[in-house]
């Protein structure tokens, strides 16, 4: 997936992205440097990925929304100016999107995804999507799997939101510290005299479809016991995609009450159909979902940034396959769904 | 304002919001990633401060500065481009150093949060002794790299930031760095000390001659060297390295043939240093390694290939040249101030740390690490300080809700813990320690020195350094006797003289306040007759140290650990000040004193 890494870094390269060459190497910022990103709804989710993304410096990022600016985009979308309100999403964020980093190459595209043909999405080294309904997340990812391209999505609901990630198969490199004793001359006295050295290990993690991880089945023991853990992100994302795909829309701020009765529900039958305790799966997850709440777009969009960059450098082990931020514990972890 | 769509957060929270004043302390990685987010929330009213300008290196984070404003004041440029995400709300910027008489408790009262997002100590010491004064909820946040955190801190709920002694920076005995280096960071320290000697502010702490007082030299063997052009103090007795170097006009010859010839051959004769170390090889200028080799072929960025020693000598001549003329453009009894962007800064630092590597037997290093040691470099990228900042407005949220009881720390892992955790909070919020010289009812802390040696003058340093006071006043617990006073001439013509002096003996007790701090500590005097300068005694669980910090429980001894704040002292460059958590088998956090904060330490001599 990674073209020409062998071409130097320019100065001005060198100067604007040295904080990040200290952290992630050289070797990384050239792969980064020739790695083509899509970009999948440009809610305020979408604006955080594309923000982290582009500064980290990418060859190119193309922005794909059909959908409006709308007013409620502007609580976290902060690409798209508010006085654009009504016009595309993609096209109102470009220029805030390339005065970001005039090293990349930002482009946009209005088309809906179902418009789109399979070649489309595989001209690119990796696909992030958000905002989509299920069977089309499906769509984008199988298609990128066979051609093995690296595919992302991830929702912010309110504060609430998840990532999910299929690398397909996916090599890495590792660097682990090591310490050692030093000695310096015949007779060192020097009792401080340690050495860190810093070996990289060649790894390799294998996916799994996001229809694998969605329908995960929980009448297995090995989830079974996962249930102990008492984290119910996992179903919170079940019912707000099964949300989206029955309603076509997400929860709306202006049917707060009515919303959250459907939200309710739906989570009253999941309970009943993966046999899940009662109460499990509360109230107070369910009630902060309406819009998206900038904090939490920022968190989640800074977690599928901080992926993208992993999975385009083949550098540290990226997360295998969910992620999920609980903003009522305030924790953030990662879970394997579907293997 | 927050209205803009009701709906989004339950009444309360939208109404909390709506009239929230909220103080952002910092505009880079961080505090961009907070404004943003603050901004489009829609909290009506921001205040943000910092003192910085934009540098061509903030731009892979600081995302809302582009090209066109290098140079310019980041809270300023921060402020009009959040303004741009949402024109309906009100900010006020402040291109100034939060540390100032402008910023007293009266003005932090007026805000309902303050959010730290700072790169320095002495910075978030300040605050968070404001935020415990004007009795405003502060939230601490930092990242390093990969890793942050986000941290709440209330008076008399949660522990303040300077409720657990912090690692001491790290130190280097002056004998290591001016005789016997052993560590590449040994001679960038010297070289960057040779800086100061020659275009810097001279500070008699950073003398780069022989030290020919260091024990290890002393004994038979060692008399030879301490010769009768030593004085008692232990340094050469000569002029200032910078009188005569400016004698010879800066002739880059004559500089390396002194520095790394004859200084070399002074130090090899003091032999007893070099029993067991392998020793020091003095160079010539005229038969330099390197100088026909051929430049190999190499990949990577030009500032990672190491120098020969004559690229490196060559360097030392051309940036010698350049600094001498910069110097010389200044008005008389002006200075350089040392900066690793400042490329023959830079450049003198690399060659002349490489060249004393050379002689040592040390391993050279190319300029672009010798950046990051010499500069205290910490990485910072967008991604983690994205993730801090979210959570951090997260929780601001869930205060102004009134859920500050769940506001428990959060860490951000940089990779996630064996339960599969990236974000993992604290189960409650750690409780102030009651012993704490800052935040406790009665503050209280022991200063141990040798009353008989330490003056008023290094008194004041110590309550600077130590207790990071702006401007100290201290009064005899019980006499009301004016030691010392913050205001100018009243308590100067005491400086020379040491505490015994002034009558100040062993057990005796001094409130010290800060008027601009609101805060007052009450310190015991301690006699130590070995303490060659001050050290404070903390009844606070000392942190486990190391083997070469353990003599040292608290901030060290020569009253300098501390940064200072002003132009001397690079600060560090990324939103840092790190606590690196370990985790016990059952995934909970360990609690302090195993807990450290982590903070590139602006290096510092100590005296042997
Ligand atoms: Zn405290």
């Amino acid at each position: 997936m990674v073209e020409n890494n062998e071409m130097e870094l320019s100065e001005a390269e060198a100067e604007q992205y040295d904080r990040q060459i200290r952290l992630w190497g050289l070797e990384s910022q050239k792969r980064l440097r020739a790695s083509k990103v899509l970009i999948i709804g440009l809610s305020g989710l979408g604006a955080e990925t594309a923000k982290n993304i582009i500064l980290s410096g990418v060859k190119s990022v193309c922005l794909l929304d059909n959908e409006k600016l709308k007013e409620i985009d502007l609580y976290s979308q902060f690409l798209a100016p508010p006085d654009k309100v009504g016009e595309n999403r993609a096209e109102a964020s470009l220029q805030r999107a390339r005065a970001l980093n005039p090293m990349v190459d930002v482009t946009s595209e209005t088309k809906s995804v179902d418009e789109l043909p399979d070649e489309y999405f595989t001209a690119f080294d990796i696909v992030c999507a958000t905002g989509l309904k299920q069977e089309q997340l499906e769509r984008i990812n199988n298609v990128c799997r066979d051609s093995n391209k690296k595919f992302l999505c991830g929702d912010v609901w309110g504060m609430y939101g998840y990532m999910f990630a299929d690398l397909v198969d996916h090599e890495y490199s590792e660097e682990i510290v090591q310490h050692k004793a030093v000695k310096r001359g015949p007779d060192d006295t020097e009792k401080n005299a340690r050495e860190t050295v810093t070996i990289t290990v060649k790894r390799r993690a294998i996916y799994v479809p996001l229809q694998n991880a969605l329908s995960a089945d929980w009448t297995k023991p090995e989830l079974r016991s996962r249930l102990r853990r008492g984290d119910p992100s996992y179903f919170v994302m079940k019912i707000l995609l099964r949300f989206r795909d029955e309603y076509n829309r997400n929860p709306d701020p202006a049917k707060r009450r009515t919303d959250t009765e459907i939200l309710l529900r739906m989570r009253d039958e999941l309970v009943k159909e993966l046999s899940l305790p009662v109460g499990f799966i509360s109230d107070a997850l369910l009630t902060d979902v309406f819009g998206t709440v900038s904090g939490a777009a920022a968190v989640v969009g800074g977690v599928i940034g901080q992926e993208v960059v992993k999975a385009v450098s083949q550098r540290e082990p990226p997360h295998n396959n969910m992620f999920f931020f609980n903003p009522v514990k305030c924790v953030g972890f990662v879970e394997l769904y579907g293997q | 304002m927050v209205a803009r769509v009701a709906g989004v957060f339950d009444e309360k929270l939208t109404e909390a919001i709506a009239n929230s004043k909220i103080l952002v302390v910092g505009a880079g990685g961080i505090g961009c990633e907070i404004l943003k987010n603050l901004v489009l929330t829609g909290f009506p009213q921001i205040e943000i401060i910092d003192l910085d300008t934009i540098d061509v290196s903030n731009l892979n984070r600081q995302f809302l500065f582009h090209k066109e404003h290098v140079g310019k004041s980041k809270a300023q440029v921060a402020k009009d481009s959040a303004l741009s995400f949402n024109p309906n709300v009100n900010i006020i910027a402040h291109h100034d150093s939060v540390i100032s008489n402008d910023y007293g408790v009266s003005y932090f009262k007026q805000f309902n949060i303050v959010m730290n997002a700072l790169d320095n100590r002495v910075a978030r010491n300040h605050v968070n002794r404001m935020c415990l004064a004007a009795n405003i909820p502060l939230i601490e946040t930092g990242t390093a790299g990969y890793a942050g955190q986000v941290e709440l801190i209330k008076k008399g709920l949660t522990q303040c930031y300077e409720c657990q002694p912090k690692a001491p920076q790290k130190t280097f005995p002056g004998c290591t760095i001016r005789n016997t280096p052993s560590e590449p960071i040994h001679c960038i320290v010297w070289a960057k000390h040779l800086f100061n000697q020659l275009f810097g502010e001279e500070d008699p702490d950073q003398d780069v001659s022989p030290d020919t007082a260091d024990p290890e030299a002393a004994g038979e063997a060692g008399a030879s060297a301490l010769s009768s052009e030593s004085n008692t103090a232990g340094n050469v007795e000569r002029k200032s390295t910078r009188a005569w170097a400016a004698e010879t006009n800066y002739n880059p010859e004559k500089l390396f043939s002194k520095l790394f010839g004859d200084d070399i051959h002074y130090l090899l004769s003091m032999e007893n240093l070099w029993k067991k170390r392998r020793p020091p090889t003095p160079l010539n200028w005229n038969a330099l390694p390197g100088k026909d080799d051929t430049p190999t072929q190499h990949s990577g960025l030009p500032d990672q290939r190491v120098w020969s020693v004559y690229e490196c000598a060559q360097v030392f001549a051309a940036s010698c040249d350049a600094l001498q003329a910069d110097l010389k453009r200044r008005p008389e009894g002006d200075h350089l101030v040392w900066d690793k962007d400042e490329k023959s800064a830079m450049d003198f630092v690399t060659a002349c740390a490489n060249i004393r590597a050379h002689i040592f037997n040390i391993p050279l290093k190319s300029r672009f690490e010798i950046k990051s040691m010499a500069g205290n470099i910490i990485p910072a990228i967008a991604t983690a300080n994205a993730i801090v900042a979210g959570l951090a407005v997260l929780r601001a949220q869930s205060i102004l809700r009134g859920d500050i009881e769940a506001c428990s720390s959060v860490y951000l892992r940089p990779k996630v813990n064996h339960r599969g955790q990236l974000f993992v909070p604290e189960k409650t919020l750690t409780p102030p320690n009651p012993k704490c010289y800052v935040c406790a009812p009665k503050p209280e802390v022991g200063l141990a020195c040798n009353l008989k040696q330490l003056t008023l003058k290094d008194l004041t340093a110590a309550f600077k350094d130590g207790l990071n006071m702006q401007a100290p006043d201290a009064t005899v617990e019980g006499k009301g006797l004016v030691v010392l006073s913050s205001e100018p001439g009243e308590t100067d013509h005491n400086n020379d003289k040491t505490l015994e002096e002034i009558g100040l003996n062993d057990g005796c007790a001094l409130l010290v306040d800060d008027f601009l701090q609101n805060y007052e500590v009450r310190v015991r005097l301690q006699q130590e007759d070995d303490e060659k300068s001050w050290r404070l005694v903390t009844d606070a669980d000392a942190p486990k140290l190391g083997p070469k910090e353990e003599e040292k429980p608290t901030n060290g001894s020569n009253g300098a650990n501390e940064p200072k704040p002003g132009p001397s002292r690079s600060r560090q460059d990324s939103d840092s000040d790190m606590e690196i958590i370990e985790e016990d088998e059952d995934g909970t956090i360990v609690k302090p004193p195993k807990r450290r904060r982590t903070e590139m330490s602006d290096e510092v001599v100590e005296l042997c």
